[in-house]
Parts: C-alpha cells; sequence; structure tokens
C-alpha cells in the first residue's frame, strides 16, 4: 500500500503494524479501477508474491447464453507497499535493496560475534564499548547508496552570479538516514549537534518547499532574476534573501551576495566609499563568525572552536565587534536607504533579534536554526533541543508539517515508538528495517523497547516484526525475493517459519528459480522444504521426461527444468 | 497501484490461483474450465492456454490440488457434484486435461471441498449440503484416481446431538497451512445451514491413536453457535503460541486464537480475540497473507478489505478497495 503507515500520535499510544497502518477507526479506502462494465457480481481474491494482492472482478454471467459482447471480468493485482518511499524508480529502489545487504548482513555477523563474546566475558567488552563505531561504518555504507552528497565540482571560471551551486537533487530518504545517524549513532556529534543540524539543513531545506517557501526556494527564486537586475541593492529582494540565509547560517552566500553590491563597482568606489566600507565590514564580521564546533568544510566561512570558554570568548568578542559597528557614526553618511536598513537588519540577526529572525526564515526548522546561531550556541541536551522546538514551532505553525520535521520532533521528543512510526509511514519499510540498527547503536533503553516480545501479536519483537515487514516488500517483487532470507534469517523467532513458507511457493518449473531456492534451502539447512520442493520437481519431470520423448516443442519453459544438474537433484531426493 | 493481470471471458463464474500464482484456473456458466498462464516467472500478464468443458452446467468452484501431486483441479458444479481434473500427457498427444475423478453422494450436493497435505500423504475434505463432510485420502501420490474414504463426520461438537435432516445452502472448510510435520493435521469446518448445531465452526483434528477425526474446538461464544459462518481461514503460523483463525458470520468476523496443547478433556484453549465489523452485507471469502498477520477479506458490498492487529493485540480495518470502472 503506498505510503500509508502508522499514525505517529496513535503509534505512540498502541503501536500499530507497518507498513500500511493507519491506526484510525476509518480506514483509508483506495479505488481499484478495472474497466469492466458494471455491474461487478463476484469479487475473489488471492494473495500473490509478498504484499500483492490479486482481485478477480466478475460480471454476471449472461442468461440464456445471450452474449452482449462484453469480456466476463478481469484479474488485477494490487501492491500493497513501496518499499523505499520517496524512491520512485524501481531500478533505483532494486539498487538500494541489492545494496543494504552486505551491510546489514555484516552488521549482523558482528552483532553475533560480539554477543557470543559477551556471554563469555563477565565484564563489558571492549567489543560492546565500541559498537557505534561499527554502526557508522554500516551507516557510511547505507548512505553511500542513498545519493552523493551535493556536487563539489567547482567550473574553473566561476559564475560571480551562481549563488547556489547545481549538484544532485537530494533524498528524503538520506536526509532521514542522516537525521537518525546524527542523533542516534554519531557519538563524536553530540557535542556540537546543533551546529551538525545546521549542516543537515544547507543539505536538505530544498526538500521542505512545499506549500510553503523556503529559505532555499527564496533563493533559487531570487537567482533567476538576478541577471535582470541593473542595480541590485535597490531591490528589496536582495536584503531579503541575504536576511534570510544569515538566519540559517548559510555565511558563504550571504558574502557572495554582499560583494554584489552596486558600491563594489569600480566607477562608484569614488563616490560609495562609506557605503562599500559597510558593507565590507559586515561581511568580514559575517565570514568571522565563531562556530562552536570542531571543523568547517572546506570553503565554509566562521571560526571554529572546539573548548566551550575559547568559544564564548571569541562569541563576545564578535558581538562586541557587531554592537560596535552598529553604534558607528558611519551609518550617518551612508545616504543609500536600502543598504543602511538592509545592513542594519543584517546587524539585528547576528546579535540575535528575535523577532527580526522570525521574519527572516520560514519553516519553524529554520527559526530553530537560527535560534542556535545566534540566540542560543550552548543549546545543549534533548530536552533543551526540544523545548526550543516547541517554541518555534509555536511561533510558525505549520497546517501540514513536512514527514522529515515530524521525525525531527519524535527524535528530539525521545520517543521511540514515535519515530520508527515516522519512519514508517514517510519513507517505508526499507528505512526502519535498516534504521533500527540505528536507534540501537548506543541507546539501551531504545535496544530494550525493540526487543521486548509483544505477547499480543504472537512474541515478536518490533526489531523482528520490521525484518519480517521489510522482506515480505522483498518478496513482493520478482527481481529481490532471492535477498529476503538475509533478513528472515536475521529474525530468530519468525522468520525461518516465514522463509519456508515462502520458498514453498516458488514456482518449481523454472530451471533458474528452482536452482536458487534450492540452494537457499542448502545454505539454511532447510532439508525438509528442499525435500517438498524436488517432490514438486519430481511430478514435473514425470511430464518433462514425457514431453522429451514427444519432442513437444511448445512447453519450452518446464523443459528448461530438465537441464537440472543430476548430483544436485539426487543429493537433494 | 493495480495492474490488470488477465482478462476474463463472458460467463466467468470462479477463478483460482495455484500455490505459486503462476497458473489460473477459471471456470465458467457453461462449464467450461480455462487455464491461464505466464510466459515466465517475472511477468504478471496471464493468458489463456487451454480450455476444455467439464460439465454440462456450471463450476461453481475450483480448487487446486498441492503442488507435490501434479497439476490438477477440484471444480465443483452447480449440479452439485466434484471431479478431479489433471494436466496429463498421454497416447503420443501433448499436454490436455483429463479427468481423473468423480465424487457423487446420494441425496446431497458438494458445497465445498479443500486440500491438505500431511505427512507426505493428501487428503481432502468434501463438505455436502446434508450438514456431513468426508475426509478422503490419496492412496498413491501418482495416481490421482485412488481416493480412500477415510471418515465421515458430522459437523457438531457432541456426538450424541439429535436433529432432523439438514439442508446447507454454503460450507466453508480451512485446513490447517502447517509446514511442521510433528503436528497433528486439523482443519476448521463451518456451514450455513437451517439446523444451528452444524453451523458453527469446529476445529477438527486427526487422533492418530484412535484414527479418527475428533472436534476439539467450537468456534463460537454460547449465544452466538446457531450462526450461520460464511467463511472460515487458519492463517499461516510463523512462530506464534497460538494458532489464529478468522469466522464470518452475519456479526461480523470474529479471529479466534486457539491454543495447540489441549486441556485434560482434549479440547483446545481458545479466546476470542476481536470481533471486526462496521461494514455491510455478508463475506464471500478471508484469505491470510504468507505471514498470517494480514486477513484480506471480500464481500456482498463488492469491497476487499484489509484487517490487522497492532502491538496491543487490536484488531483494525487498515485499508479498503472499492472496485470501480
Amino acid at each position: 500500500m503506498p505510503d500509508v503507515a502508522a499514525d505517529s500520535a496513535a503509534s505512540a499510544s498502541g503501536g500499530a503494524l507497518v507498513p500500511f497502518v493507519p491506526d484510525t477507526e476509518i480506514a483509508v479506502v483506495y479505488p481499484l479501477h478495472h474497466g469492466l462494465k458494471p455491474p461487478i457480481t463476484r469479487v475473489s481474491i488471492s494473495w500473490a508474491r509478498g504484499n500483492n494482492l490479486r482481485v478477480s472482478l466478475l460480471r454476471n454471467p449472461p442468461y440464456n447464453s445471450d452474449s452482449d459482447g462484453e469480456i466476463g471480468g478481469k484479474v488485477v493485482e494490487v501492491n500493497l507497499d513501496s518499499g523505499a518511499a520517496d524512491v520512485r524508480e524501481s531500478v533505483q529502489w532494486r539498487r538500494i535493496a541489492y545494496g543494504s545487504v552486505t551491510p546489514f548482513a555484516l552488521l549482523q555477523s558482528r552483532k553475533n560475534s560480539a554477543s557470543s563474546l559477551s556471554k563469555l566475558q563477565s565484564s563489558p567488552s571492549p567489543f560492546h564499548l565500541d559498537w557505534w563505531e561499527h554502526v557508522m561504518e554500516y551507516s557510511k555504507d547505507i548512505k553511500e547508496l542513498l545519493g552523493n552528497p551535493k556536487s563539489n565540482y567547482d567550473p574553473l571560471i566561476e559564475d560571480p552570479k551562481e549563488v547556489l551551486k547545481k549538484g544532485e537533487e537530494p533524498t528524503s530518504l538520506k536526509a532521514a538516514w542522516e537525521l537518525m545517524e546524527m542523533f542516534y549513532a554519531d557519538k563524536l556529534c553530540q557535542s556540537w549537534l546543533p551546529e551538525r543540524l545546521v549542516d543537515w539543513l544547507a543539505d536538505y531545506d530544498c526538500l521542505l518547499s512545499g506549500d510553503q517557501p523556503t529559505v532555499h526556494s527564496k533563493l533559487v527564486e531570487f537567482q533567476g532574476t538576478l541577471v535582470t537586475l541593473q542595480v541590485i541593492e535597490d531591490d528589496p529582494k536582495y536584503w531579503e534573501v541575504i536576511s534570510s540565509a544569515l538566519a540559517i547560517g548559510w555565511l558563504e552566500i550571504v558574502v557572495k551576495l554582499l560583494r554584489l553590491h552596486g558600491s563594489y563597482q569600480l566607477d562608484q568606489l569614488g563616490h560609495r566609499e562609506t557605503e562599500n566600507g559597510l558593507v565590507e565590514t559586515v561581511a568580514v564580521l559575517i565570514s568571522m563568525m565563531p562556530r562552536f564546533r570542531p571543523e568547517l568544510k572546506n570553503g565554509k566561512l566562521g571560526e571554529c572552536f572546539e573548548a566551550k570558554p575559547d568559544f564564548m570568548k571569541a562569541w563576545e568578542k564578535w558581538r562586541e565587534q557587531i554592537t560596535k559597528l552598529d553604534s558607528s557614526a558611519f551609518w550617518v553618511p551612508c545616504h543609500h536607504r536600502q543598504t543602511r536598513e538592509g545592513l542594519k537588519n543584517l546587524i539585528q540577526i547576528m546579535l540575535g533579534n528575535t523577532k527580526i529572525l522570525c521574519t527572516a526564515t520560514a519553516h519553524w526548522i529554520e527559526l530553530y536554526i537560527s535560534h542556535f546561531l545566534f540566540i542560543r550556541p550552548f543549546t545543549a541536551g534533548l530536552e533543551g533541543m526540544y523545548n526550543l522546538a516547541q517554541k518555534c514551532v509555536q511561533m510558525k505553525p505549520m497546517s501540514s508539517p513536512h514527514k522529515l520535521l515530524r521525525l525531527i520532533i519524535g527524535i528530539i521528543g525521545e520517543n521511540t515508538e514515535v519515530v520508527l512510526a515516522e519512519c514508517s509511514r514517510g519513507f517505508g519499510p526499507w528505512m526502519v528495517a535498516h534504521a533500527i540498527e540505528l536507534l540501537t547503536a548506543r541507546s539501551d533503553q531504545a535496544d530494550i523497547l525493540l526487543h521486548k516480545e509483544h505477547d499480543d501479536i504472537g512474541g515478536i519483537s518490533m526489531e523482528e516484526l520490521h525484518r519480517l515487514v521489510y522482506a515480505q516488500v522483498l518478496t513482493s517483487h520478482f527481481l529481490t525475493w532471492q535477498i529476503a532470507p538475509v533478513y528472515l534469517t536475521s529474525c530468530m523467532k519468525q522468520g525461518m517459519s516465514l522463509l519456508e513458507f515462502l520458498l514453498y511457493r516458488q514456482p518449481a518449473q523454472h530451471n533458474q528459480l528452482l536452482l536458487k531456492n534450492l540452494e537457499i534451502c542448502r545454505l539454511y539447512e532447510l532439508d525438509h522444504v528442499s525435500s517438498n520442493i524436488m517432490k514438486v520437481y519430481e511430478i514435473l519431470k514425470r511430464i518433462l521426461d514425457f514431453i522429451y520423448q514427444m519432442n513437444t516443442p511448445s512447453l519450452v519453459s518446464l523443459s528448461s527444468a530438465n537441464s537440472l544438474p543430476v548430483a544436485f537433484v539426487d543429493s537433494e531426493t | 497501484m493495480e495492474k490488470s493481470v488477465a482478462t476474463l471471458d463472458e460467463g466467468t463464474t470462479c477463478t483460482s490461483w495455484n500455490y505459486c500464482g503462476q497458473r489460473l484456473a477459471t471456470g465458467s456458466f457453461n462449464g467450461f474450465l480455462s487455464i491461464f498462464d505466464s510466459p515466465d516467472p517475472a511477468s504478471s500478464s496471464f493468458t489463456a492456454t487451454s480450455k476444455i468443458r467439464i460439465h454440462e452446467g456450471g463450476i461453481v468452484k475450483i480448487v487446486w490440488i498441492p503442488p507435490e501431486y501434479g497439476d490438477a483441479v477440484a471444480c465443483i458444479c452447480n449440479d452439485g457434484s466434484l471431479s478431479l481434473w489433471e494436466e496429463i500427457a498421454e497416447d503420443g498427444q501433448p499436454l490436455q486435461w483429463k479427468l481423473c475423478e468423480t465424487f457423487h453422494s446420494k441425496g446431497s450436493t458438494v458445497l465445498e471441498a479443500q486440500f491438505g497435505v500431511i505427512r507426505t500423504s493428501l487428503k481432502m475434505v468434501v463438505a455436502y449440503s446434508d450438514g456431513h463432510a468426508k475426509v478422503y485420502e490419496l492412496l498413491d501420490p501418482f495416481e490421482l484416481k485412488n481416493w480412500q474414504l477415510q471418515a465421515e463426520i458430522q459437523n457438531v461438537i457432541d456426538s450424541v446431538s439429535t436433529f432432523g435432516k439438514a439442508s446447507c445452502f454454503s460450507a466453508s472448510i480451512s485446513w490447517n497451512p502447517q509446514l511442521n510435520e510433528s503436528q497433528e493435521p486439523s482443519f476448521v469446518l463451518g456451514f450455513n445451514s437451517d439446523t444451528p448445531q452444524l453451523n458453527s465452526s469446529k476445529v477438527w483434528v486427526f487422533d492418530q491413536a484412535h484414527h479418527r477425526w475428533i472436534p476439539v474446538a467450537e468456534l463460537a461464544l454460547p449465544l452466538d453457535k446457531s450462526d450461520q459462518v460464511f467463511a472460515v481461514a487458519w492463517a499461516p503460523n510463523i512462530g506464534r503460541a497460538y494458532e489464529l483463525i478468522a469466522v464470518a458470520t452475519h456479526k461480523g468476523i470474529t479471529i479466534w486464537h486457539v491454543r495447540l496443547n489441549p486441556d485434560l478433556d482434549g479440547r483446545l484453549s481458545l479466546e476470542k480475540a476481536a470481533l471486526l465489523s462496521g461494514y455491510e452485507g455478508e463475506v464471500w471469502q478471508m484469505e491470510w497473507d504468507m505471514s498470517g498477520m494480514t486477513l484480506a477479506t471480500s464481500g456482498t458490498d463488492g469491497m476487499v478489505r484489509l484487517w490487522q492487529s497492532n502491538l496491543n493485540g487490536a484488531w483494525l480495518e487498515q485499508a479498503a478497495f472499492e472496485p470501480t470502472s
């Protein structure tokens, strides 16, 4: 079922099964298009591969053999899931599905080794202490599958009027993965989480444009008009986008835009010296902004401080310089009103004026980021972050918040069930099955919650449940069912039985499929299943032998099964 | 979201997919059995590859025989007869559908038939309009002609019950879809009849020691025992400590938890886990998915509905599909 999943609030209280669970009293009704002339007198159902449901729709048989020339019915197949939401191309989806198998299997293998090791040792194993590093390695492999970061390619001759670099469009799936990684797995960024969120928004603000504009969409719009502007500093939009970009910490863009100011032009410098001096001073102050973080990527502006006292000292000094500039006498001879007001606005942003920050930002998350940068750089702990988020949401309410924003609220609200439900609803079964490893990387509480056996649903844990759900998604597609056993065998409780059902339901008359089936049986020591499969094959073989004798060419697909290696058949039978 | 996989001939009355969803059998009002195949397993487009008239009247139901016993179907026709048809090749001819066996019963008609594979033996339960059910066993796995009547049962929990001649309109049978061969074979049977004692669904288990079928559980609360049963479905069990069985009556769909370990009386312990209601009309069909977690239903209102339990064990309708031109 496409994009239908657990409702977050309901899940928080009840916890619905995924993937297609809006846990509400009224179920969503989807139309089932068949193109038949009504009336439909009979509807019959049958499960096909995985989550595919086949529905036979039958019309009334003709009375007295009088044909009305219409067809008698249709069988339609409904796919009840979409694997990973946000990935529309099936090729791309398969690339992710196949690519994530090895990292997942490797992590499970390491987990099993770690578990065996910890049983042998009475004290906590050093392996356990470094577990998050294994998870980060896994996360890195998965992230690579989800798309590359924005292109770092810089043209030899840089376009001075290109404010936003063009790169690969990021996906919500990757944005969500990075959120989970930074909050749950990456131990190193815990001391500078707010700045890490600033980076995250810089990469993914473009995804949040929906019914409401974002700073990114404002910049894109402004870039489109840039070439047509004669006197850029006269345009209120120019100052508006600079303020917005500064509010969310896109310092390079701000400085670049400021240096497009007309006063920098050679023929203007002479009579606009003071004005230019003010613009440049603001640009320099912006580029010197102290950042409470260990490092910045190449080309990013600001001065990094890892130690809090050093940062404090630099921050106070920087703010003093801004205050000094604000009360400077140089503003009086600056006759260009828009420049004067625009720069003053930027100064207020740097001084953390809440009202102006609120005007400069569009979404609550942008306002939130601006608070970290200019008002509360020391915000620490999820409780503090959550309270601040609540405040920002109140200041900038949204009618239908983006799925990434719902996920952030779940994460900083420290509600694992809501996070799982949001992952499921917004990003699909692939995301939940794989992101659970991030959730449990450093949190014993999440670990307990996800491994708790739920008696009401047959004693299965949430971790296993989500893996089974994802495995069923894989089995829904002919090209991905082969990798489902990796996930099923990682479910100690119920995975093996589901694997047996899966193998039993694979068609035996196709040579390659049969071999694959038997190979999986041998790999997981499912001798009784392979024996069943071979029984089916033996029956087919009797027919095939006959066809060969008769040299009947009409059943090519069946006859191909006859090439099954004899040794293999013997060993299994 | 949906795609057409097969177009059916005018007059089609029933459809049935084989174990792997790679072959479709359809029956028609004028007795034609059609088989649809797809060119390869990756394809989801099916076209008719054979068509044979098996009866003068209409076919009302088709059931595929488990794959270990070949490509064969059981067809129930509107005169109440049951016949088995197998795809075989003989006498220098290409593959053809041939009649293997016909089952008749004096004074009653066949309402339903279902197959179960238990410890390398194929069994078939056939329910009749007089409220009786017969369990047949295939004697030779390579000969679909050789069936032996193993038992004849009446769908009552108490063998001393007496009642007049029953008249049943429909019957529902569902085998325990177990893969675990250590379990005893079992199935659930319910009737839609004018005889209250017969109606409620009973779980029948084969008692190996006495070589007989015994009813071990009645899936109805005391006040609901006479309710006519429209459909039953036994869920695949991939690891639960209990079995999950869905029973549809006019009151709704009841989900039963049936514990595997019998009590001292030999009865299974039961728990009514949920009553799914809120829709109109009669349930035609219920199908569990492979994991036994999602129940799909269809009914007289024309809707297809999906039901799931949440983590607290509360069953909810999760989605519905409304056929539209």
